[in-house]
This record gives structure tokens, sequence and C-alpha cells, in this order.
């Protein structure tokens, strides 16, 4: 008799939103997580008094984590309370311009006027097709299975407006931004979602282009910090006795020929099950943990072939201030040429590049309780990509002239002479993030995305090699990201409730 | 109608070779980009 109708390897979204709708189903789950926290990319650690977020930091596209809550037969807004946050983002341009677009969309006409009024019939075509794909597809799209033709037929049959922006998928972001937007401000303002989604725009997919729109829809951040959201569904689970064990690092999936009957934990331990559910990096998955001695040579040829996302690396600040910024996210962004150089010619030659995108988030600005009193925090993710192994140097070395750098920007950006207000500065490099998240080469969305390694293209959640072993979160379906990866937990219990329920 | 395959072959080889020419960079980087991960495409979507 094993000990686990389902073993869950990781707890990151993906995992931990399979465990609670198996556990929901009847199945005796238990997750292991090799961190002391829950959550993944999208968690938060406490440190003399500032609670900060290990990488994501909004939650937009809330109907996967509805859904999630309607199947668990739950109200959402009983496990995680979410905090809109609005202006979206506030914009600095490489000459210093500032602007920042608000939900509204008609407040964000005027903002487009303002700057650019060519483009503001654009606008008005780019949010008509948008918000009419998101109304009739974004269902659809997100929380169907789509890795297998039948999948995607039945997907297209039962929405057959799907024809109509099946399209956009084919473009790159840049040929979605250029197609509706003249002016390079506002084309950079739409465009820099593409690294969002782990490539540059003139190699990401177009149907990116509209991650622009769907922030209209609104976005949110839980209060309590991005680890609501994982604590959040692992209540939901456990009420239907879930067990989620953390400090717990899985090293092998255990077989029986090309059958998963359980797993081999570091302390040389052994839980068996013959469901396993792997949240980890498809390739790690693959390739470590059941080896390629057990593959078939074509899947071992398919899963090498897939490259890591990018890695990027974060800088977490406490502030005895207030800053002078005007939304959640503050993006510093160039035009799309430059975002495009900083991906052939520094990030793909392994070189860090000096300007790129930067990401500042303000979560305390909707979460005052994350700080202690007058005190502020500020992710902050500076000039990305960055390579991994940047040439002929390690990150370990490079970590005292990056938080200079990170300094210097921030007094440029946010406050000048922020440095003597800094209580709490700390840097996750790409070596940081392998090493806490056991995400190779600190990759942060699993596997990179482009229209070659999404939905059909992705590791199917079902895997078709092992028998018993299932895959989610980023490495599946639609990629990295809250929305999708929860989604891709909802696709994968499906799955293993259709073979086993 | 072999050569008629032959020929259709060879004109749209020819063509996507006269695209890719007449594309601007960008574009070019991105039909590279794409080419590089064609021949995976089988395995990946078996995988
Ligand atoms: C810096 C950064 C910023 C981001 N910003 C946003 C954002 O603002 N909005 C958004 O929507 N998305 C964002 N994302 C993406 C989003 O956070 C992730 O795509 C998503 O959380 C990944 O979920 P997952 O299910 O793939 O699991 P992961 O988060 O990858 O978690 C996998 C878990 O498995 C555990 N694990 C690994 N190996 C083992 C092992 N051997 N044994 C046991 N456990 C193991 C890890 O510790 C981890 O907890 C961001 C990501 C990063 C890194």
């Amino acid at each position: 008799m094993p000990d686990y109708d389902a073993i869950v390897i990781g707890a990151g979204l993906g995992g931990l939103t399979t465990a609670s709708l198996l556990s929901k189903n009847g199945f005796k789950t238990l997750v292991l997580e090799q961190s002391d926290i829950i959550g993944g990319c999208c968690s938060t650690y406490e440190s003399q008094g500032y609670k900060f977020d290990v990488g994501a930091s909004i939650v937009e596209i809330l109907h996967p984590m509805e859904r999630f809550f309607e199947l668990m037969g739950k109200r959402r807004e009983d496990y995680i309370e979410l905090l809109p946050c609005d202006p979206i983002y506030s914009f600095i341009t490489e000459d210093g311009r500032r602007f920042s677009y608000p939900t509204d969309i008609d407040e964000t006409t005027r903002v487009i006027e303002s700057i650019a009024p060519e483009d503001v019939e654009g606008w008005k075509r780019f949010s008509s097709l948008g918000f009419e794909m998101i109304d009739r597809m974004m269902d659809a799209m997100m929380l169907s299975p789509m890795k297998t033709i039948p999948e995607a037929m039945r997907m297209v049959i039962k929405n057959p407006e799907a024809m109509r922006f099946l399209p956009l998928l084919m473009r790159t972001h840049q040929a979605v931004t250029r197609k509706y937007y003249r002016n390079p401000v506002i084309q950079s303002s739409v465009a820099f979602q593409s690294y969002f989604a782990g490539a540059p725009p003139e190699i990401g997919s177009g149907i990116f282009g509209f991650i622009a729109l769907t922030e209209h829809l609104g976005i949110y951040y839980p209060r309590g910090g991005m680890i609501s959201i994982p604590e959040g569904i692992a209540r939901a689970g456990s009420e239907h006795g879930l067990e989620v064990r953390t400090g717990c690092k899985v090293e092998k999936i255990l077989l029986e020929g090309r059958r998963a009957r359980g797993v081999l934990l570091e302390d040389g331990s052994e839980i068996t099950s013959d469901l396993v559910v792997s949240n980890v990096n498809a390739k790690v998955a693959y390739l470590k943990m059941v080896g390629p001695e057990n593959l078939p040579r074509w899947a071992v040829k398919a899963i090498s072939s897939y490259r890591h996302s990018m890695p990027c690396p974060m800088i977490y600040v406490g502030l005895d201030t207030k800053p002078d910024l005007e939304a959640h996210h503050t993006v510093v962004t160039g035009s799309i040429e430059s975002m495009n150089k900083v991906w052939n010619d520094y990030y793909t030659k392994d070189l860090i590049p000096s300007t790129a995108m930067s990401l500042i988030c303000w979560p305390t600005e909707a979460d005052p309780s994350l700080a202690p009193e007058g005190h502020h925090i500020l992710n902050f993710l500076c000039n990305a990509p960055a390579p991994y192994a940047p040439l002929g140097d390690n990150w370990d070395r490079l970590k005292g002239w990056y938080r200079e750098e990170a300094i210097k920007s921030l007094e440029k950006v946010v406050l000048p002479g922020i440095r003597d207000h800094i209580t709490y500065m700390e840097i996750s490099t790409p070596l940081d993030f392998e090493r806490r998240l056991l995400s190779p080469q600190g990759s942060i969305y699993g596997l990179f995305s482009d229209m070659t390694s999404l939905a059909l293209f992705r590791p199917h959640a079902r895997s078709r090699v092992i028998d018993g072993l299932y895959l989610t979160g980023s490495s599946t379906h639609l990629g990295g990201g809250v929305p999708t990866t929860i989604a891709s937990g909802i696709i994968t219990s499906g799955y293993v409730l259709k073979d086993r329920g | 109608m072999k050569n008629l395959k032959k020929a259709l072959l060879l004109a749209g080889l020819l063509g996507a070779v006269a695209a890719y020419f007449a594309a601007d960079e960008s574009t070019r980087r991105y039909i590279a980009h794409i080419g590089k991960q064609v021949p995976y495409l089988p395995y990946r979507y078996f995988i």
C-alpha cells in the first residue's frame, strides 16, 4: 500500500493548486518543498522587520485564481485579500520623462493623447480587439488543455473566434506593438511587457502584446505580501487534508520500469505513491530526478532542446523614508531597439547590460504593514535581463559592484541621496536564485517561452514517457506568471482526475 | 507531376530565401531564431 495517493514535488503555485484540488477530490496528498517557506517565486520572506517578496510583485488576470476557489467550493475573499493598485505603472523614459497609466480606459486615452495624439486611434483599435479577445477567449485560452492537436482543435471548435486571434500568436510582440502605435514612447510602454514573458520584443509572442491591456482589468497586491496567494491556496487544500512539508528536498523520482512509484528524499528516506506531480523545472524533473537512463532517446533530445528562461537579479531595499514614486510599479524603459539590443548584444553574449529595463516595485504603497512604521520597501529588478554566468566573472564576486550600480540607479530615479535612507539591502543574483529555489541557472519562468515552446510545444502535464508522472507550473502550458501557473495546476489536476478520479 | 512538385519546392525555398534577405535585421534574427527551433518541434510536441 503506497504512503500517499499523490506526492507533489515543490510548493510553487502550480504544485499547491494541483495538490489542493486533488485533496478536495479525496486524494491523500503530500507536498514536499525543499525551502523553509512555500510559494517558490511567489513568496515573501521576513528580515529585520521587513517583508520582501522573493520574485512576483503583482497579480493580474484573476480568472484562474477565482476558478480555483470555485472548484474548491470556497470564496477567494475568505482566503486572499487583494488590494487594487492604481495607476498600473509609472514610466520613466530614456530622456527622463515621467507619466503613468491609470486603470481606467478613458483616462488612459487622455494620457496617450497628451503624449502622442497620433496614437489614440491605434490605442482604441488595440483595446477594442484586445477586450473582445479577453471576453471571448481568456477562460478558454488559459484554462483549456492545449498540448495535443486534438485538444487544441477541441478548444477551437468550442470557441471558433479563436481563429481570429490565432495570427497574434504567430506574430512577434514588437510587430503587434508597431501595428497599433507609431510614437516610440508609447511603443516602448507597451513593448517592455515582452520581458514579463522572458523574451525581447523581437522574439516574444504577439499574444503577450495584450498583457498591456489585461492590466486595465486591474492589477492587485495581496495583503500580507505575495506569499498570501500560495498560503491561501494551501489553506484551502489543508481543509481537505492536504499535507505540506517544508525543508524536504526530493532527489529522485523512484521508478518501477517506466512507472513512478514515489520519491527519494535528500536524507535517504523514501515516500511511496504511484502518482507523482512535479512542480520543479521540467528539465530537472526529467534529466535529474527521473534520469536520462530511464528515458527513451527521443525524450532526452526533446527535453534537452529547451532553454531555460532568463535570470535576473532582484534587489530588496528597506528605507526609513517614503520614496518619491507614483505607483506600485515604476518602469524605466528605452526604445524597442534598445530592448532588443540588450538581449542581442549583452544577454546572449553573457555580458551585464548597463542600461536595460528596470522595474521598481513599492509594495508598502498598497500594504504599509510590510515594513515598520514610517519605513518602506522597494523590490528592485535592476537592468533585466542579466546573464547567469557573466563573461570572465562570477555573481558572488560582482555583488558589491552591482549593489553600487543599483544604488546609483535608485538615486537617479527614486530619490537623490537615497543612500542615506537605506536601512536594509540584499541582492539576490541569478546564483542566489538558483540556490534558494533550486531553479537551474536562476531562470525566473522555468523554460524559455516563445511560439516554439508554449502550449503544443511545452512539456505535457501528463508525462507521455513515465506512467504516473504529471507536471505542473511554469514549465508547462502557458509558461511563467501567477495566473498561468495557477491555471496549469487546474489543468494538471484535471488530467489526474480524468485518469484516476 | 514529380517535376512540378520539385519546381514548387524550389520556388518555395527561393521565396523563403528572398523574404529573408528582403527583411530588416530584426526580422532576420527572428527568422533565424525560429529556424533553429523548428527541428525540435516534433520532439517537443511528444514530450
Ligand atoms: C523575479 C520574478 C518576478 C516575477 N514577477 C511576476 C509578477 O509580478 N507577476 C506574475 O504574475 N508573475 C511573476 N513572476 C512569475 C511567477 O512568480 C512564477 O511564474 C510562478 O510563481 C511560478 O510558479 P511555479 O508553479 O512554476 O513554481 P515555482 O515558483 O517555480 O516553485 C517551484 C518550487 O519547487 C521547489 N523545489 C525545487 N526543487 C525542489 C526539490 N528538489 N525538492 C522539493 N522542492 C523543490 C522550489 O523551492 C519552489 O518552491 C515572477 C517571477 C520571478 C522569479
